[in-house]
């Protein structure tokens, strides 16, 4: 029985969840190991929430974004950027796996993207297995 | 050259009679004698007569920054400062919890400051390794200059160097032996925030037992709540009963901070701080 | 009496934990600290006193009382019952022994008595251990103050003394004996030993460390009187962080929370260590706070052990082990706050 990673995504309501949509209107095939969670931008997004996901025996975590420049709110992504760069910064010194935790930049117009990113990232957290660090054992 | 700790204790003893008789200030945030010589502690000199009770001394590391936010905005105070002093004061002007024109920094260049528990010198492997304040009105000592210039980051080297699940099992030891007494988040200066996020319980962030999930999470978020504002004055690491090298990772992560947004924190007072700041040039490198 | 080796103590230990649980203290980086020995060669009783004091033996940082299922369709709850395992502490300090008297008040003494308390201490066998009369006493000490002698037996089960290399060991209750009589490798004491261990204990009484003559009655009385003077405790407070540190080390504090840690359904309901210092102690549900203050905790904290605890329990709820004073993260010292209030 071949390991099932669990895998957190957060997308951004306006450009990464339409994308998202988009893949699924389109009729792209992804792996269903993603369970996407509405933001309505990448900044609503608390470090904690990655901590946390982490805990509660997330695998792995996708958050997606619109473009910087091209936030629906402006500025939103510009600080997200920042935040969640040093969150991955703070995951690594940690000694968490890096490749567990990825930030990308997904259109609305980027169905295509958000299904290759997906079955990049499920591969890549199948290859290092299941989380077991942060994971609160019961 | 040595520092000549009497003579800034004296001219720190001349400004604050000075300050407190020309009434510039309500109070002086100085050090005071503690139950012995080795350990002073922080000292309000509101009157006069309260001056002679100043003392300063190689064992006086306590960051006296800490104590600004708890008077009520508006009250004119003079702080004595080290160099990491100095750029908690910056940050804080930054952050708009004091006014410059509310404050008379003054400044204390040393070198060879003692930790109290331990008897062992302070120096860049603990603290920002800065000699001179980066802020002051006025100066109680001659600046120091010749001394070697040390990275506040030497330290890291070894770290940066552990593959990762070494280094998981080096944090997962000392985040195991934390008793959650919150020493650490009192006596850093930029933890004011009332209520902490680790005191909420709606939603709850983490658990309230000193195990590791709970005390991961109050750490790791704490770091990154500090992230671009901790200014290595190495007081949380001082304070704490169990020894946890917590500078160690505010160290990292301002070594972060200053090589993806090119800024330190607590250096100007014109800057702002990193987290509520972005450049449209910004890179995206900084994410993988 | 018996007596052993030093350099030997290795042997009792694993002797002991033949038998149950040892709890002895071990060098960590930090310092000495009480811990659950799985190698009897770690034991080490070169310190002076441990950085945090053993009531963790019978008062844990975490207690598991209840676990629970919510997922089911009626509340599913079980008690979660304490190990009752023979535990052995071994080389608690007089003052230390102390504390768990007063910390009995509390837990055993009045009704209701916690049944956690009360079952990890008669499962507890304590070695007592005598400060070195020999050397002065850490500067932050101050049990002398609260007539609690360097090398007093009472409380213990067994007492141990230093002499030279040497450790006496003497039964001081019933329990004590049973088990010093069972124990291998210990050779007899002799008469000269005997006579070195009650001189011993009697110049412990005369042992001083910081000192001042206080009744009990006169501290309590002071400090209500100066409870509505503001500017003493203003001024006391200038420095304290409100940190909650001194709180944790202290073996005679005992403030509790009680909190649920449910994750997917299920949980247990534990009880964490809580403290007075902490800004939401008092923070009450409907959003009011009556200790907002800094200057407010630290009176209550005073109040309470050399006051109020006294005119409840007629004891002053502190033993003078000095460790508030040495983990404080700016020194302060409890022991001149008090004079300062007397001399006020």
């Amino acid at each position: 029985m071949s390991f099932e990673p669990k895998i957190l995504g957060i997308a951004c309501n306006w450009c990464t969840y339409t994308g998202a949509d988009l893949a699924g209107t389109t009729r792209l095939q992804y792996p269903q190991n993603i369970r996407v969670v509405r933001v309505m931008c990448s900044s609503r997004i608390n470090p904690s929430f990655i901590f946390r996901a982490f805990q509660l025996g997330a695998d792995g975590v996708l958050v997606g974004g619109c473009h910087p420049g091209d936030c629906h709110y402006n500025t939103g992504n510009l600080y997200a950027r920042r935040r969640l760069a040093v969150a991955k910064k703070i995951l690594e010194f940690v000694g968490m796996e890096p490749g567990r935790f990825r930030v990308e930049w997904i259109s609305a117009s980027e169905g295509n993207k958000f299904a290759e990113v997906v079955t990049e990232f499920t591969a890549q957290i199948q290859s290092l297995g299941p989380q077991t660090k942060f994971k609160i054992q019961p | 050259m040595s520092i000549d700790f009497r003579k800034i204790e004296d001219n720190l003893k001349k400004e604050a009679r000075r300050l407190l008789e020309a009434q510039k200030v309500s109070l002086v945030l100085a050090y005071g004698k503690g139950f012995d010589e080795n350990h002073p502690m922080p000292f309000v000199a509101r009157n006069v007569s309260d001056v002679d009770c100043i003392v300063f001394n190689e064992y006086c590391s306590a960051n006296l920054a800490r104590y600004l936010v708890r008077y009520p905005r508006g009250t004119k105070i003079a702080v004595a400062v080290k160099a990491a002093d100095s750029r908690t004061v910056v940050q804080l002007i930054q952050e708009d919890k004091v006014k410059r024109e509310d404050l008379v920094i003054l400044g204390i260049p040393v070198y060879g400051m003692k930790d109290p528990k331990t008897g062992e010198v302070i120096d860049n492997k603990t603290t920002c390794g800065l000699y001179n304040p980066v802020l002051y009105d006025v100066l109680l000592g001659e600046e120091v200059h010749g001394q070697p210039v040390l990275s506040p980051y030497d330290v890291l080297a070894e770290y940066e160097a552990m593959d990762q699940d070494a280094r998981w099992a080096f944090w997962q030891k000392e985040f195991e032996r934390c008793i959650r007494c919150y020493a650490c988040r009192k006596a850093c200066p930029m933890c004011y925030c009332d209520p902490c996020f680790i005191d909420q319980n709606k939603p709850r962030w983490g658990e309230k037992s000193p195990e590791l999930p709970g005390n991961l999470m109050f750490h790791l978020t704490r770091f990154h709540h500090l992230a671009g504002r901790c200014i290595d004055c190495g007081e949380c690491s001082r304070a704490c009963p169990m020894d946890i090298p917590l500078y160690l990772f505010h160290k990292k992560i301002a070594k972060e901070c200053e090589e993806m947004f090119g800024q330190a924190a607590g250096m100007k007072i014109e800057d702002k701080p990193v987290l509520i700041n972005f450049r449209m040039e910004d890179s995206d490198k900084i994410l993988e | 009496m018996k007596k052993t080796a030093l350099n030997q103590i290795s042997e009792l230990a694993a002797d002991l934990m033949r038998r149950g649980t040892l709890i002895a203290p071990v060098k960590e980086k930090a310092g000495f600290v009480f811990r659950e020995i799985s190698d009897a060669g770690r034991v080490d009783l070169n310190f002076y006193n441990t950085l945090m004091s053993p009531k963790s033996a019978f008062f844990p940082p975490t207690e598991d009382f209840v676990r629970y299922d919510k997922s089911k369709t009626v509340l599913d709850a079980e008690g979660v019952e304490p190990d009752l395992k023979p535990v052995f502490l071994l080389g608690v300090r007089p003052c230390d022994v102390k504390s768990f008297q007063i910390m009995d008040i509390h837990f055993s003494d009045t009704a209701p008595a916690d049944p956690y308390w009360k079952k990890r201490r008669e499962a507890a066998t304590i070695f007592g251990y005598a400060f070195d009369v020999d050397a002065p006493a850490d500067a932050a000490d101050f049990y002398s103050t609260l007539k609690i002698g360097a090398a007093d037996p009472e409380g213990s089960d067994i007492f141990m003394i230093k002499k030279g290399d040497q450790l006496l060991l003497k039964a001081v209750t019933p329990k004590g004996e049973s088990l010093l009589s069972s124990l291998n490798g210990l050779a007899q004491a002799g008469a000269e030993d005997e006579k070195y261990f009650d001189d011993y204990v009697a110049r412990g009484r005369n042992f001083k460390t910081r000192h001042a003559c206080v009744e009990d009655g006169v501290i309590a009385k002071k400090l209500e009187d100066l409870f509505h003077k503001t500017e003493f405790w203003e001024k006391i407070s200038d420095a304290c962080l409100s940190c909650g540190a001194c709180t944790f080390v202290c073996p005679t504090c005992y403030c509790f929370d009680i909190c649920d840690e449910t994750l997917f359904g299920k949980g247990i309901r534990r009880r964490v260590w809580d403290a007075c210092m902490f800004t939401d102690f008092t923070l009450e549900a409907s959003g009011h706070n009556p200790r907002t203050k800094v200057y407010q905790r630290l009176r209550q904290k005073i109040c309470h052990k050399y006051s109020f605890h006294v005119r409840k329990y007629g004891v002053i709820s502190c033993v003078g082990c000095g460790r508030c004073t040495r983990n404080c993260p700016v020194n302060i010292d409890i022991f001149s706050i008090v004079e300062k209030a007397l001399k006020t």
